[in-house]
């Protein structure tokens, strides 16, 4: 009976959770905002209503006066609707100011500037009121109904129905009224409401206006029960996001009850913590949104629906870091002279700068290189330096093992984090590491029995064959030696970072990060290269945890908290996470670094750096959404540009050599069959892609997949390469591929290429194409031995790419382009190549070159089969064609066969009368 | 007579990069029916999205009745009656017929009966999500969203994606009653050359975003080798 008791007083934080949760939801619908800020708006809410109920109303402008006197005390009713129409309206100029701006840009733009608001309002608040707990007298009923044993509180009850009856209010207004319908309409597709006359920028206006309304009235209703603090309140945003996950980010009643069971299932746990001894006393309650996200993915994950945009963008890029020299010697020149001049406070940012830049770097790598937003770097951190405290002092471990047997505690702690990245990408992977933050900040840091209690975690300081490194202590504090040490691991760190990247697997991890699906394609294993990602991160941010640890020698809990994280994953972000320099441009700007320190001595900001660098980071994700340093490789490249002698681009197209001199071809025999398509069907819902489709493709030949639009030929590629499930039978090599990954198949030996040819925009030639050789390294027996690397040599050479191996692809012309996609798609030596429109975007002398060049890759040994609309090419170089319509073979033939069937032309340019028994069969 | 829209001297493509569409002049009359013609990345869908302000223009003018039109704003193209059908529909999936068609309903305008008197296997499935529609059934919901908003100008692009011939056999003298009745003037983009050809005015053919043939219809109707000459050229040289 107890125990239900205790469930029901966690409806009181559950129904936070929930009213949270729906702001989230209806924010994200209508804009594609994960609003991370909705807690702080809670928040700001409750400080106005705790105030007005006291006669003053609350001005969080700096500048102004703190409050107004309003003539009196508000009554319960006008103080809580004042409130929340403030609360609406600082919702609306939020997305006028802040995220209509940012409507085209990636959502992970847009997370970094809600963190950048959520961070303005807690530290304003912060500043203004001050961090005191502050009571508000009741609103809800006090008393208990006493039902048998049971002493049910009445409050939460109420609460808890409140919530849902705003959860029911605003499922019906979504569903029954013109403006929910147009709502719903512009969450699904953005063209569809703009050609519809539909305003999508009006209706997000509104629905900002109703989250934070909603957001406003459980802060208030909350306050009394959960006494008013700044951090605390921004915190609720964890559960929320959980529970939002479960309703994912579309449905409002699965969020409602996620939340509910969260609150109540906390409220349990703290029960039970009082009456089972061998419970942990800390990080139990924290655990739980956590457990639940992950009972949830489990069950079922999927990414965040897409919200039918017209623009999606990346990242940003990746530049290859060209040499190493010169921005090793630079940076640590500068370091060391900015060790040497300073001294004191000032030196001490300056290593602070130098060890965040470290911490920085390893979100480069998960963040920047892998596209994993992994927003607990800092809390990892936080593990290497725990345990250094534990290994260092209490087993005795000595420099520098202790240090790097920490960094693998944290790469263990890592690989965890990145599990769940397996099933799920995007943002909820944010939302993920974001729960494991809070969870290992209050299982572990906050927690007496691992902290090391009152007496802290103390780390003494490093020496290493009798020399003191450490950063001493008194007015010698911090010594230059230490900040030596600092930069040197800072160093290795860093050009560790950029050979990565310049390393297969730094290939294959940005491979992942632009898609997923053309990675698998080059033969990548994406779920491992994920997880490598991760633990390497960890790795490097569990060095730059125990360089901190030495820093403060002690372990503290206030350095690597989540909110911490937070913040330095926007740092990051807005450095340019893309790129090492943006990984020490962070580290300069971090918190208590060289750029804090800087301006506090010269403006004595106190608590308002945290207002201004929320502010800051606000205004720069405005103005560069994809981060500082992009810009700033631009100008680089236009520089060097300007300075490279004159002619060094070569010609588009080289000419051809002379028909005279080709060598005389070979045309290789027809073999045996190679791969068999036999009965192959996809199905999209009621929708038929591909209908009973079979043919077989024997050795040496190129087979040309043609047909009118959506005809289904991509999707019958997507299912022979296992990207889409099919039903029937694909046969290769004799054996049948059914439930082999894509990734399987292509090292098997089955290459493809995509219609929109995906290549790695960040990546030189030679680079996008070795990534391809994934397949063949892993391959089976098909592969043939290349150590000497002279697969490349011919291949480039095959394909005239021999004299651009070394430029980025992004300065391709579209037929180069093609060609290495080709290029990437051979370096895996499939013995069966399928290639999805070659020739698209290509003119005509460019596509009949093209098909010289697919003639020799079939010479070489490939077989080839290709989709392509360019009639002239596939009539040219196709042994054989296979037309489709309809999602069914019409026609399997010589190119003259196929010319020459009426069905086919009937196919392409439609016909008036008569119609086709297989065409209407298929729809209806 | 005076045309309903004129456009003038009209680049169009993406914002940032080459002029996809250079050069271009396009003239319509009120309940004529132009096919706008051309083989894969000739710049037809280009064209509709930069007259239906999904794309910003990158040079020219055009007129609706007389009255410049603005520049890259869907909603205000919309709303003064350009409204297009997009080539993926652009469908709300979600929602049923009757939520689709009553979102685009004005005041005193075009009721969903209208629409279905235009489409009638319509009328039995006003209570299912276009999700679930066939094919056919989505692409009529499609034009029936936009005549909703009661258009001078209809723009459709690709009819026929993924639809069998007899369906679209069946939906282009839906289009040509469109016309007809209400007086709208409509742009077809068709891969059915002659299906759209039957039921056209007038033809425009662009190949690598330059016009190369305007005329009328009943031309291209008589002698097809006019076309082929001017489009199907790389099919005739295979």
């Amino acid at each position: 009976m107890q125990h239900i008791g205790f469930l029901l007083l966690g409806l009181g934080n559950g129904a936070v959770f929930a009213a949270l949760a729906l702001a989230l939801v209806v924010t994200f619908r209508s804009s594609g905002v994960v609003n991370f800020a909705t807690g702080a708006i809670a928040l700001y809410a409750a400080y106005l209503y705790a105030f007005l109920r006291k006669g003053e109303l609350l001005i969080p402008i700096p500048g102004l006066p703190k409050t107004i006197d309003v003539g009196g005390n508000l009554d319960i009713v006008p103080a809580m609707l004042v409130s929340m129409v403030a609360a609406a309206i600082f919702g609306m100029l939020l997305y006028v100011v802040v995220f209509r701006p940012l409507r085209r840009h990636s959502p992970v733009a847009k997370a970094v500037a809600s963190i950048g608001v959520m961070l303005i309002i807690q530290a304003l608040l912060a500043a203004r009121v001050g961090t005191q707990a502050m009571n508000t007298p009741a609103i809800l009923p006090k008393d208990f109904w006493n039902v048998a044993d049971l002493r049910i509180p009445v409050d939460r009850v109420w609460f808890a129905v409140i919530i849902c009856l705003v959860g029911v209010l605003l499922t019906v207004w979504f569903r029954f009224t013109r403006f929910g319908t147009a709502t719903r309409a512009a969450a699904e597709s953005e063209k569809g409401a703009l050609v519809s006359g539909l305003s999508p920028e009006r209706i997000a206006l509104v629905n900002w206006a109703v989250s934070s309304g909603v957001a406003a009235l459980s802060g208030i209703l909350i306050a009394p029960i959960v006494p008013l603090i700044p951090s605390s309140y921004t915190l609720f945003i964890v559960p929320a996001l959980a529970a939002a996950l479960v309703g994912n980010f579309t449905a409002l009643g699965p969020a409602i009850a996620a939340a509910l069971i969260i609150g109540m299932l906390q409220s349990e746990i703290q029960f039970l913590q009082g009456q089972v001894d061998w419970l942990p006393q800390f990080g139990l309650i924290q655990l739980v949104p956590l457990a639940v996200i992950l009972v949830y993915l489990v069950l079922r994950g999927r990414p965040l629906p897409s919200r039918g945009a017209i623009i999606q963008q990346s990242l940003g890029r990746a530049p290859r870091p060209r040499g190493l020299l010169v921005p090793v010697v630079c940076s640590a020149v500068i370091a060391v002279i900015g060790l040497l001049v300073t001294g004191g406070g000032i030196r001490a940012a300056v290593i602070t700068s130098i060890i965040m830049a470290v911490i920085a770097i390893s979100t480069v790598v998960v963040t920047g290189y892998a596209g994993q937003v992994s927003l607990v770097q800092l809390p990892l951190a936080g593990v290497g330096a725990f345990t250094l405290n534990r290994l260092a002092e209490t087993v005795g471990i000595p420099f520098p093992w202790a240090p790097l047997l920490s960094a693998i505690a944290a790469t263990a702690i890592g690989v965890i984090v990145g599990l769940p990245a397996l099933r799920i990408r995007g943002l909820p992977v944010a939302v993920v590491t974001l729960a494991l933050a809070v969870a290992v900040e209050s299982f572990w840091f906050r927690n007496t029995d691992l902290n090391g209690g009152i007496n802290g975690a103390p780390v003494g300081p490093p020496s290493l064959f009798g020399l003191d490194l450490g950063a001493g202590a008194g007015d010698a504090y911090p010594r230059i030696s230490f900040g030596v040490l600092c930069l040197i691991v800072l160093l290795v760190v860093g050009i560790g970072v950029a050979l990565l990247r310049r390393s297969r697997l730094g290939g294959a991890m940005l491979a992942v990060r632009a898609n997923e699906r053309s990675a698998a394609a080059a033969g990548v294993d994406v779920a491992r290269t994920k997880i490598i990602a991760f633990a390497i991160g960890a790795f490097i941010a569990g060095i730059g945890g125990a360089l901190l640890a030495y820093l403060q020698t002690i372990a503290s809990p206030d350095s690597f908290t989540a909110i911490g994280g937070l913040s330095l994953f926007a740092t990051v972000y807005i450095a340019g996470a893309t790129s090492l320099a943006g990984g020490v441009v962070a580290g300069v700007i971090a918190p208590a670094g060289v750029l804090y320190a800087l301006l506090d001595q010269a403006f004595s900001l106190g608590s308002w750096y945290e207002v201004i660098a929320g502010a800051g980071l606000v205004l720069t994700v405005i103005k560069n959404p994809e981060g500082i340093v992009g810009p700033m490789h631009d100008m680089v490249d236009r520089i060097r540009a300007r300075f490279a002698p004159p002619g060094a681009a070569p010609p588009a197209h080289e000419p051809d050599e002379p028909a005279a001199t080709r060598p005389e071809r070979v045309k290789p025999e027809i073999g045996e069959e190679l791969l068999r398509i036999d009965g192959v069907g996809v199905r999209y819902g009621a929708v038929v892609a591909v209908d009973d489709v079979s043919f077989s493709v024997r050795e040496g030949e190129i087979v040309g997949l043609i047909g009118p639009n959506g005809a289904g030929k991509t999707t019958l590629i997507d299912a022979i390469a296992g990207f889409t499930p099919a039903t029937g039978r694909v046969e290769f090599l004799g054996s049948d591929l059914a439930g082999r990954a894509p990734h399987r198949r292509i090292r098997f030996g089955l290459g493809r290429t995509f219609q929109g040819i995906e290549l790695y925009e960040d990546l030189t030639v030679e680079e996008n194409v070795a990534v391809g050789r994934e397949a063949a390294r892993h391959g089976g027996t098909h592969t043939a031995d290349d150590r000497d690397g002279s697969l490349l040599d011919r291949l480039f050479d095959v394909l005239r790419l021999t004299p651009v191996r070394g430029r980025q692809v992004r300065e391709l012309s579209q037929g180069r382009r093609q060609l290495v996609s080709v290029a990437r798609a051979l370096a895996g030596q499939p013995k069966v190549v399928l290639l999805d429109e070659p020739a698209g975007g290509l003119d005509s002398t460019e596509s009949a070159w093209l098909g010289e060049r697919l003639r020799a890759v079939r010479d070489a040994g490939v077989t080839v089969v290709m989709i392509d609309h360019d009639m002239g090419l596939v009539m040219d170089v196709c042994d054989r064609i296979v037309v489709l319509d309809l999602g069914r073979v019409i026609a399997d033939g010589t190119p003259a066969q196929v010319r020459a069937d009426p069905a086919v032309a009937k196919a392409y340019l439609g016909s008036t009368g008569a119609s086709s028994d297989s065409a209407s069969a298929v729809t209806g | 007579m005076t045309a309903l829209l004129s456009c003038r001297g009209l680049d169009a493509g993406y914002v940032g990069g080459r002029p996809v569409v250079r050069n271009f002049a396009l003239e319509l009359q009120a309940g004529e029916v132009t096919a706008l013609l051309g083989p894969n990345g000739a710049g037809k869908t280009t064209v509709l999205l930069t007259l239906s302000g999904l794309l910003p223009r990158l040079a020219g003018e055009v007129e609706l009745g007389g009255t410049a039109l603005g520049s890259g704003s869907a909603r205000r193209a919309a709303r003064a009656g350009v409204v297009l059908v997009p080539d993926d529909r652009s469908l709300f999936t979600g929602l049923t017929v009757r939520e689709n068609l009553g979102l685009c309903r004005r005041r005193g305008g075009v009721t969903v009966d209208d629409i279905v008197e235009f489409f009638p296997p319509l009328g039995k499935r006003l209570g299912v999500t276009a999700g679930n529609l066939s094919g056919g059934e989505q692409q009529m919901l499609a034009i029936g969203r936009a005549l909703m908003l009661q258009p001078k100008v209809l723009l459709i692009d690709e009819l026929s994606m993924g639809l069998a011939p007899v369906v679209v056999e069946d939906l282009l003298p839906v289009v040509r009653r469109v016309a007809t009745d209400t007086g709208a003037a409509v742009v077809l983009v068709e891969q059915h050359v002659r299906l759209a050809l039957e039921i056209a005015d007038k033809a425009v053919v662009l190949v690598h975003g330059e016009a190369v043939l305007d005329t009328d219809a009943a031309a291209l109707r008589a002698d097809p080798a006019i076309l082929e000459n001017a489009y199907m050229g790389e099919l005739q040289k295979a």
